[in-house]
This record gives structure tokens, sequence and C-alpha cells, in this order.
């Protein structure tokens, strides 16, 4: 028994991975009319792996710098590639952000999805699979077949379950990830050639000996590549995270596909793939190239600074809700990625945990939506009006949410985009305070865009007939809504529980940068030293 | 004299074996006279065979004949490939419907077979004239396949086609090799070789112009733009297994004579400063990607979306040979036992899709997804295969070349890594197109599920379950590869 | 000076140059007197009948065919004649071999009906797969991208 579990403790991330991956696959051979079986099945298996997740969160150590939970397995011995998976603190918070999320969305598509339930559940379940795995890789080669792989279930929920114009979504979504998945393999292969090349660094030894696509051996050595080199890799790697996240201007893809999707898949693609893209800038844009980064940072935050007031204007406009909840996205993931650009310890730890809050309120918020929809089968503003009368529940909910979103003091939204706020003003790294001051009209902004939503659709009078018979919310969608509530409150009120965790590793980061930037401060003097004396040789 | 015939003859033993057993499959259909599975065990026993003997010439080098035909690794790599896909288009053959309508009975056993052992030569040949011939036999037996539905019309318009746009570029090819003789005395590419290292390259336009000349028969063998004219309307005419045979066998036995020639004859710094042959190849190939891909776009017939997507293949296998490095010519032998698995099942499916359908338009495909869920699930593995999706072996190709191409830094080629990838891209779109009719589109009224046998599934798993396997646990095939190259000596 | 190519370059120009010279020579001194008989086509010395613009039967040129594969085989004899001394035994069986594999390709193509005269029943060629199937649907909604 006792050696079960250390052998269970001992490859708990594996089991994570390849439980979704591996059980879903019996769904498959089902028959179409188990339907119950089978949602209960996948809700179960859902439920497991979030209870592994939490054992995970449990045993997780917070005072260990570095990764833990290491497993390693040659994989392909050519490429000294491995099946080398372990997580610090960010990865962790994201990967109990996947397992808490999944069970929601199977629980959100209980009743609204009834067509080809078998490969719906299945996708979903892959997805979560692939989401921890991408959170998990410390390989490279391992990280890229995550990454891309994910984009195949998610063409398929939106291309099958979505709402009408779902095939021009899904092409469209499957498109643009596709060429910053493209640049990344050409950024990783180039990566690996660069280090090993001897001309790259100043002290030649720094080069790597032999091939590897192992990040925590490439981390130590990458910060010290030439700085073009390093730009122009910086760029290939960053492009594909930005695509995902979505940053300004290469947003354009999300709106569709967050309309497109079925509500389930929104939530999954707001709550965890944008995570993927700011997940990837933290891992490996910034510890992977600091002096790329440092000269890049001013043309980042600014994009940053445009997506969150842009985002916030276009919300603003928006007649289809679900629309406006997709554009706040793009307004709240500039918030995350202007922390990041900071890099100071507040600002990279309110990145963070806006990351997980993104998640949990952008997520409900679809699911609202997606409730809302479910009745009346239209998503457009104006067809609403006193809906507070008619379903009070869903009415207060959805308040609570919107705060939340909004960034109300006590609730989750506020640790994050104060933090962000907080590290970004007192930022050597940005060195400017008026990107905290532009951002922070965001914060305002999106007062305006969701609280003047909530005015036009649950206040006032009932004027449309169809809305006067609306049943509030079911038992079903108040267990998807109740946990979200739950977390809402917990962030808000106690930080601390969830910011310890990745307190280590966000230290981390930004040390290894600040190593970095020392280092390539003094190369410049040497770097003419050194040209000279090769002209001689 | 005669005892290095004997000797020759000796080392010789696959190919007897195929030519045999072409001679007992014909006999054996003029005793039988009606359609029968035993010519094609017949064959399946000969190919087996052959592949035993062909398994122990591993790690031989040597070369017989008198310098026509050399026997290395490099060879029987290929050797193999052709007998693995001529395996399967034989089983391929026995199932599909479209080749039942033919009014010959079992002629197709051994002009397949007959193609093989031009393949087999094709790949073992290092002299100019065994070349041609090799390539001349491949070419004839494909004529004659190309038309095999005589009764339909554009079967034979398909055959037609093909043996002009064949005659012509052979023809250039043949001019081209006459160029070379009368510049370097020899015909033997080893000697063209030490001829061009040691003198001094003085008529470089007259060698660019044979290597271009010679190119364009090879450049027609597997399909790279400018020479590909004949591709889509020969792969749409032509009935789909032997489709599937000109996809893989034959253009793996033009690539397998062509990167032999370039290597082997001209892979020298001095020789490519000054003939530039490695410009030319990465012409062809970006040609190639580029009209393949944005073609490919635009088709409603899956073959011709195929065919297309052959094109563009080429181009990326292409790629690999435009770096003249070892690590390139490894990224080719990989890329194209990858190939065989993933356009063989791809080819397959649409022979299943076909035999129920009866058409491979693709707005008929609506909903097929659903019909056959088995169908539909394989069609995206190979074609996400295809398209160079992780976790695929289509994507361990791609990974090669791409590495091969960033690595190299005489001349940089990482543009050339970035070009090919955004036409990746670009084949993307058209490779989740099918998947889009399979699973997206609704059709418009429904329509009844598809039943396959287990002998069509069990085909299709071979294929299938390479193409998963292979993606995510590769030591096998590189190890193969790294073998495979050997002899080139290349850095 | 000019390379070898060159110099075949030349020899090339110069050919050319040479037969369009007797051309033009040839229509200035020939004389011209057309009589029916000189202006009947060729046909090794026997008069023509009928008209020369026939359609020939396709089933000669099978025949051809068969008889060209043959007759050409022919040619490896004569080389072999010469050095069957010196070789030997294994000269013999080689050429029984090839003998062989060409009599079975005669038996196939005698048993194939390849050399029968009898006219067989044409076989009228037909479309069996429509060239434009299914009409493209420009309503049709899922077809936007």
């Amino acid at each position: 028994m006792e050696q079960l579990s250390k052998i269970l403790y001992e490859n708990i991330l594996t089991i994570l991975i390849f439980i979704p991956i591996i059980f879903s696959l019996p769904l498959l051979f089902l028959k179409k009319q188990s339907e119950k079986f089978i949602k209960i099945y996948s809700l179960l298996l859902s439920l497991i792996v979030f209870i592994f997740s939490l054992f995970l969160f449990l045993k997780f150590n917070p005072d260990v710098e570095g990764y833990q939970f290491i497993v390693k397995y040659k994989w392909i011995s050519f490429l000294n590639a491995d099946y080398h998976i372990g997580i610090d603190g960010i990865s962790l918070l994201l990967i109990m952000l996947t397992t808490f999320t999944i069970p929601l969305s199977i629980l959100i598509s209980w009743q609204s999805v009834n067509k080809r339930i078998k490969l719906y559940y299945f996708m979903i379940l892959i997805l979560e699979g692939s989401l921890i795995g991408v959170f998990s890789s410390l390989d490279l080669l391992l990280f890229y077949v995550f990454w891309e792989f994910i984009l195949i279930p998610m063409y398929f929920m939106i291309g099958i379950w979505g709402s009408e114009e779902r095939v021009y979504a899904a092409v469209k979504f499957f498109l643009y990830t596709m060429i910053g998945s493209v640049l990344l393999i050409i950024g990783v292969i180039w990566l690996v050639y660069s280090c090993m090349e001897k001309d790259m660094f100043l002290n030649a030894e720094n080069a790597l000996r032999k091939f590897t696509l192992d990040i925590t051996q490439l981390d130590k050595i990458s910060p010290f590549l030439q700085p073009q080199r390093q730009i122009l890799l910086f760029l290939l790697f960053t492009i594909g995270f930005l695509i995902k996240i979505p940053l300004f201007p290469f947003h354009t893809w999300l709106p569709d596909a967050h309309v497109q999707a079925p509500t389930a898949g929104s939530v999954i693609l707001a709550a965890l793939l944008l995570k993927m893209g700011t997940y990837g800038l933290l891992r490996f844009s910034v510890p992977l190239f600091p002096v790329a980064f440092l000269t890049l940072t001013p043309y980042l935050a600014v994009l940053a600074v445009v997506g969150i007031i842009y985002g916030a204007l276009v919300s603003i406009v928006q007649k289809d809700m679900k629309k406006l909840v997709a554009f706040s996205s793009v307004s709240h993931m500039g918030f995350i990625v202007l922390g990041i650009t900071a890099l100071t310890q507040e600002a990279v730890q309110g990145s963070v945990i806006q990351m997980v809050n993104h998640g949990l309120s952008t997520g409900a918020l679809f699911m609202l939506v997606g409730m809302l929809y479910e009745r009346r089968h239209t998503k457009e503003i104006a067809q609403f009006g006193g809906i507070a009368k008619v379903m009070p529940v869903y009415a207060g909910i959805f308040l609570v949410v919107s705060l939340s979103s909004i960034g109300l003091p006590g609730l989750n939204g506020f640790i994050g985009e104060f933090l962000i706020l907080l590290g970004a003003f007192g930022s050597q790294n940005l060195k400017s305070i008026y990107y905290s001051v532009f951002s922070a009209t965001g914060v305002i902004l999106s007062a305006v865009y969701l609280l003047w939503m909530y005015q036009r659709v649950f206040t006032g009078p009932v004027d449309k007939d169809e809305n006067k018979n609306l049943k509030d919310i079911g038992k079903i969608e108040l267990a998807c809504l109740i946990p979200v509530l739950i977390f809402i409150v917990w962030i808000g009120v106690r930080p601390n529980t969830f910011l310890h965790k990745s307190e280590k590793s966000v230290n981390k980061i930004i040390l290894q940068f600040k190593n970095a930037e020392i280092i390539n401060k003094t190369r410049n003097t040497i770097d003419i030293n050194n040209s000279v004396f090769r002209e001689e040789k | 004299m005669q005892n290095l015939i004997l000797y020759s003859l000796s080392n010789f033993i696959p190919e007897t074996i195929l030519v045999v057993t072409i001679i007992v499959c014909i006999i054996a259909d003029l005793i039988i006279r009606k359609k029968s599975f035993a010519v094609t065990f017949v064959a399946i026993v000969g190919l087996v065979l052959s592949f035993v003997f062909v398994v122990k010439q591993w790690g031989l080098s040597m070369s017989i004949f008198s310098g026509m035909l050399a026997i290395d690794n490099y060879a029987v790599f290929f050797k193999l490939l052709f007998i693995i896909s001529t395996l399967f288009i034989l089983l391929f053959v026995e199932t599909s419907k479209e080749m039942k309508t033919a009014s010959h009975k079992n002629e197709h056993v051994y002009l397949i077979l007959s193609l093989t052992t031009g393949a087999y030569l094709m790949a073992s040949s290092v002299n100019l004239i065994m070349m041609y011939i090799s390539l001349e036999m491949v070419s004839l037996t494909s004529y004659i396949l190309a038309g095999y539905l005589k009764k339909d019309k554009r079967s034979t318009e398909a055959a037609i086609k093909y043996i002009i746009y064949g005659a012509a570029s052979s023809g250039i090819m043949l001019y081209g090799m006459t160029l070379i003789y009368g510049y370097t005395a020899t015909m033997n590419i080893n000697e063209i070789f030490l001829y061009l290292s040691k003198n001094p390259i003085t008529d470089t336009p007259v060698l660019l112009a044979s290597v271009i000349m010679i190119s364009a028969g090879f450049g027609y063998k597997i399909s790279s733009v400018p020479f590909h004219f004949w591709t889509p309307d020969v792969y749409e005419g032509a009935p789909i297994p032997i489709t599937a045979f000109l996809a893989v066998t034959s253009s793996a036995a033009g690539f397998s004579v062509l990167v032999r020639f370039f290597l082997v004859g001209f892979a020298n710094t001095e020789i490519i400063t000054a003939v530039k042959w490695q410009e030319v190849i990465i012409v062809f190939s970006i040609a190639s990607m580029i009209i393949g891909n944005f073609v490919a776009v635009w088709q409603t017939s899956l073959k011709r979306l195929l065919a297309y997507s052959s094109i563009a293949q080429s181009g990326y296998i292409l790629l690999g040979l435009a770096v003249v490095n070892s690590a390139g010519l490894f990224a080719v032998i990989l890329y194209l036992s990858a190939y065989l698995f993933m356009n063989l099942g791809a080819f397959y499916v649409t022979i299943l899709i076909h035999n129920k359908l009866g058409t491979d338009n693709m707005d008929e495909m609506d909903g097929l997804g659903y019909r056959s869920p088995f169908i539909g699930v394989t069609m995206a593995v190979f074609m996400f295969s295809l398209a160079g999706i992780p976790a695929t072996v289509g994507f361990i190709g791609k990974f090669y070349i791409f590495s091969a191409l960033i690595n190299t830094n005489s001349p940089n080629l990482t543009w050339l890594a970035v070009v090919g990838l955004l036409n990746s891209v670009v084949s993307l779109f058209f490779y989740v197109k099918v998947l889009k009719h399979m699973f997206l589109n609704k059709p418009e009224k429904p329509l009844p599920e598809l039943d396959y046998g287990y002998a069509n599934i069990l085909i299709t798993l071979l294929l299938a379950v390479p193409t998963i396997l292979f993606g995510l646990y590769f030591t096998p095939l590189l190890r193969l590869a790294e073998n495979s190259i050997k002899i080139f000596g290349l850095n | 000076m000019l390379s070898e190519f060159g110099q075949i370059f030349v020899f090339m120009i110069i050919a050319v140059i040479l037969i369009a010279f007797i051309y033009v020579v040839v229509r200035f001194i020939a004389p011209h007197k057309p009589s029916r008989q000189k202006s009947d086509v060729y046909e090794c010395g026997e008069e023509t009948e009928g008209e020369t613009w026939i359609r020939f039967n396709i089933r000669f040129y099978v025949i051809a065919l068969i008889f060209i594969i043959f007759d050409v085989e022919i040619i490896f004899l004569f080389p072999w004649a010469v050095v069957f001394r010196e070789i030997g035994f294994i000269a013999y069986a080689e050429m029984a071999i090839f003998l062989l594999i060409l009599i079975v390709g005669l038996i196939y193509a005698i048993a194939k009906g390849d050399v029968q005269w009898d006219k067989p029943e044409p076989v009228i060629p037909k479309l069996e797969r429509q060239l434009f199937s299914a009409k493209p649907d420009i309503n049709k909604k899922d077809n936007q991208y």
C-alpha cells in the first residue's frame, strides 16, 4: 500500500495527463443511446482528475525553488528528447484551473449539447489531458506536441457544436493559431542549434555540446546568446504566444471563435487556451531571451496597453453579449501581459493570479450568457430588459461575477489587477508610470461596459413578451456556478493560499532575468574588445 | 568475365525473384483465365521472398554488372519501401470496386510487379544509362496502369497525357545526359564526380543546362513543379489504387535516383558553387510547395486534392535535398518513410469512400464522418499527418527537414524553413477542408450509415497505427535512416 | 578559341546551311516536268491502287507491334552466337532463359487473342462517371471559406 502511494506520488503528473486521454477512449465505443451513462462517466472521470490534482496541490511544496514532481524517461534518444515533466508554482495554479474548469464545462453542456455526445465529451477530456501536458512539459518537443494537439479537439468543438457561422470560425481559429505554432517550431529548432554554435557566445564554453530540448538546461545557456539572435528567436517564440493570448493586433480570431463556439467551448477557450499564451510567455520567452525581452519590453507593453483600452472600448459598443465578453477578454489578457512586461515581484504575481481570475470570471460569464441563450436563443442585448424580475437568482450571480470581472475589492479581480498596476507603477523594466496610468482606465472602462450591459439586460421593465416566462436558474446550472463563486470570493479574501504557491517560482524567473541583465550589461564593453580580437585572428 | 557475371547475378537475387514472379504470374494468369486471388497471392509470396533477400543485402556495399548497379544500404532502404508499398497496393486493388470494372482480369498484378522491379533498379543504379532505362521501365508500366480501365474515357485520357509528358521529359533528360557524357566522357556517376572534382570546371552553362535537363526527367517522376502538369489529370483519371501506387512508389523511386545523382555526382562545395544546382533545387522546391498548396485549396475532387498535395509534398522533400548534407539526406529518408504510411493511408480511405459513394467529389462527402466514424477518424489521422501536426509521423518528417534547413550555415537557409512552414499552414487549410466536409458540413438529407468489412478495416489500421505510433516513438525510423545514408559520406 | 561543343555547334550550322543551299540550288537547276506516274505515291514500284489516305485496320498495328518486339529480340542472338564458344554452358543457359521468356510472351499474346484476326464485338467507350457531378450550390451555408 505504501509502495503504491509512493508510485502514485511520483507519477501523479503522468496520471493527470493520461487518465483523461486513455479513459476517454472507451467513450467512442459506447452506444449512442446510453447518453446518461456517457455524461456521468465523463463527469466522474473529470472529477477523479480534479481530486488527483487536489492531492497535487496539497503535496506541492511552495518553499522549494525549481520544478517538482519531476518525471524523466528517455523518449527519443537521437534528439535527446525526453518524456520530461514537472511543475512549479505557476504551472500548478494553471493545472488546478484546468482540472477545476473541465468538470464545470461538462456540467454546463449537460442539457445544452444534444448531438454527437460521445464525440463531444471525448473531445473535452482529450483537451484536458493535453492542457495538463502543456502546463507541465519541461521538454520543448513534448511541449510542442501537446501545444499543437490541442488545436484538433478545439477545432472540432467549434466546428461541430458551434452556432451558424461555426465552420468559418473554426477554420479561422485553426489557421491563426497554426501560423503561431509554425513560427514556434522554427524558433525551437533554431534555439537549440544557436545554443550549439560557439560563435553565438562570448565565452565559447557556454555553448551546448549536444542537441537537447530540455528547457531546464536551455534556460541556463540561451540568456547568453548574442542579442541579435535572441531578438529573432524571441519574436519567433513570442508571436505564437501572442496570437494565442491574443494580444492586440493578433486578436481578430478571438471574437469569431468565442461567439460561434458552444458554451463549454467558450469557457475552455477563455479560461484555459488563452492561458497557454501567457504561460508560454512567462515560461519560455522571458527566461530564455532576457536581453531580447528587455529590448522589446516597450513594444510589448504598448501593445498590452493598447489591447486593454481597445478591448474595453470595443466591448462598450457590442450588441451581442457573448461578443462583449469576448472583447473584454482581450482587455483582461492585456493586463496579464502588462504584468509580465513589468517583471516586478508584485506585477508577475498579479499576472499569475490574474490568469486564474480571468479563467474563473470570464468562464463564469460565458456560462451565464450561455444559460440565457439556452432560454431565449438570442444573445442580443436589445432583446432583453428587466430579466432581474424574472430570474432573480440568476441576476444576483451575474452581478457578482460582473463585479469580480470589473475588479471590485473583496472579489478576485481586484487582487490581480491591483497587483499588476502596483507592480507596473514601480517597475524598473517599464521605466514609465504612464503604462499604469493608461491601463488603469481599462478598469474604469470595464465597469462601464459590464454595468451598462447589466443595466440594459437586467433592470427596467420586462417589455418583451418572450422574456416574461423565463425559468430561473436550475439545479445543474447552480452546481456549475457555485464552485466558481466560492473561488471568486476565496481569492478575493484570502489570495495568499494561491499567491504563496507561485511566489518562489516567480522570484526565480525575475532573479534569472536580473542576472542575465547584469551579465549582458557588461557584455557591451567586452564585445568591442572581442571583435577587435577576432579580426586580429 | 564469366565469374563477374555470376558474381553479379548472385547479388541480384531480389530482382531475379521479382522477374521470376512476374513470369509465374503471367503463366498462372494464362492457366486460370479468370479473376482470381491466386495470382495476387503468388505475387505476394514473391514480394515476401524478395524482401528476405533484400534484408540480407543490408550492410553490403558493392557495385555489380561492371558499375551499373550499386548494392548498399541506401538502395536496400528504398527497396524495402517499394516492397511494403507494393504489398499494400496489391491489397488495395483487391478491395477496390473500381478495379473490378476493368476488362482485364489479373494483368495489374504483373504490371505492378514490373513497376516495382523498375523501381528496384532505379534505387540502385549508379550509371546514367541504367538510370534512364530503369526510369523508362517504371514509366512504361505506369502508362499502362494509368490507362488500366480502358473503357473509362478519363483513364484512357490519363494514360495518353502521361505518355506524352513522359516521352517529352525523358527525351529532355536523355539530352542532358549526353551533354554530361560529352563533358566528362563517362556515364558512371562516381567517375563523373571524380572528373568534376579533379579538373577545373570551365563550361558551367553546359553543366547547368544538363543538370536542369536531367532534373526534368527526375522532376517528372517526382511530380515537382515545373514538370508537374500531368499529375492532377493522371491522378484523377487513373484508378485510385494505381494513383496511390504512382504517388508513393513511383515518386519515391524518382527521389531515390535524384538524390543519388546529385549527392554522389555533384556533392562537392566547388561543384556546387560552379554548377549552382543547389539553387535549381531550391527554386523547384519553392515552386512545388507554393503551386501545389495554393492550387490544392480550390479543388473539389479528393483525388485532385491529393494530387496537388503530392506536388507540395515533393517540394518539402526537395528541401531536404537542397541542404546538401547528411542531416538533409537523413530528413529526406525519414520523410519518405513517413510519406509511405500517410499517403497510402489517405489514398486507401479514398478508395473505401469511392467504393461506397462511387465518387471522390468532396461535396458528396458531407457528414461522412458520422456515416462511418472509422473512415472519418482514420482520414483525420492521415490528413493531420500530411499537414504535419504533432503526434503523427508526418510531423517527424517535417521536423527533421526544417531542423536540417535551420542548422546549415553554408548558405543560411533559415528563410527557406520559414517559407516551407508557412506553406504548411496553407496546406493545413485544404487538409482540414476534407475534414470540414466529413465532420462539420451537414448533408442535405440524412443518409444511411456505411459499413465496412473487417478486411478493409484491417488494411486501414495497418497504415493508421504506424502513422501514429512512429509519430510518438520514432527511434526505429531514425536508426534505419541513419544507417541508410552512411555510404554517401557527407558531413 | 571554340570549345569542343562550340565546334559541334559550328558543324550544325554548316549542316543546316548546306542543306538549305542544296534545296535552293535544286529549285533553280532541276527540270520540272510532272506527269501522272511521277506524282503518284511511291509504293515500292507497284502501281498504286485506290485512295492512299485510307484508314488501316488497327489490328495491323497490333500485329506490327508484336512483330517488332520479337524481331528486335533476335538482334541479341547475333552477338551471342559470336561469343558462344568462349563462354560455354552459361551462355547457353542464358539464351535459353531469354528465349523461354520470349516464348511465354508469345504464348501470352496468342492466348489473349492478340493475333486473332476475327473481328471481336466492338466496345463503345462510355463515360462511367459524371464529369461534373453535383452542381455547386450557391445557397449552401456551410461553404463559406
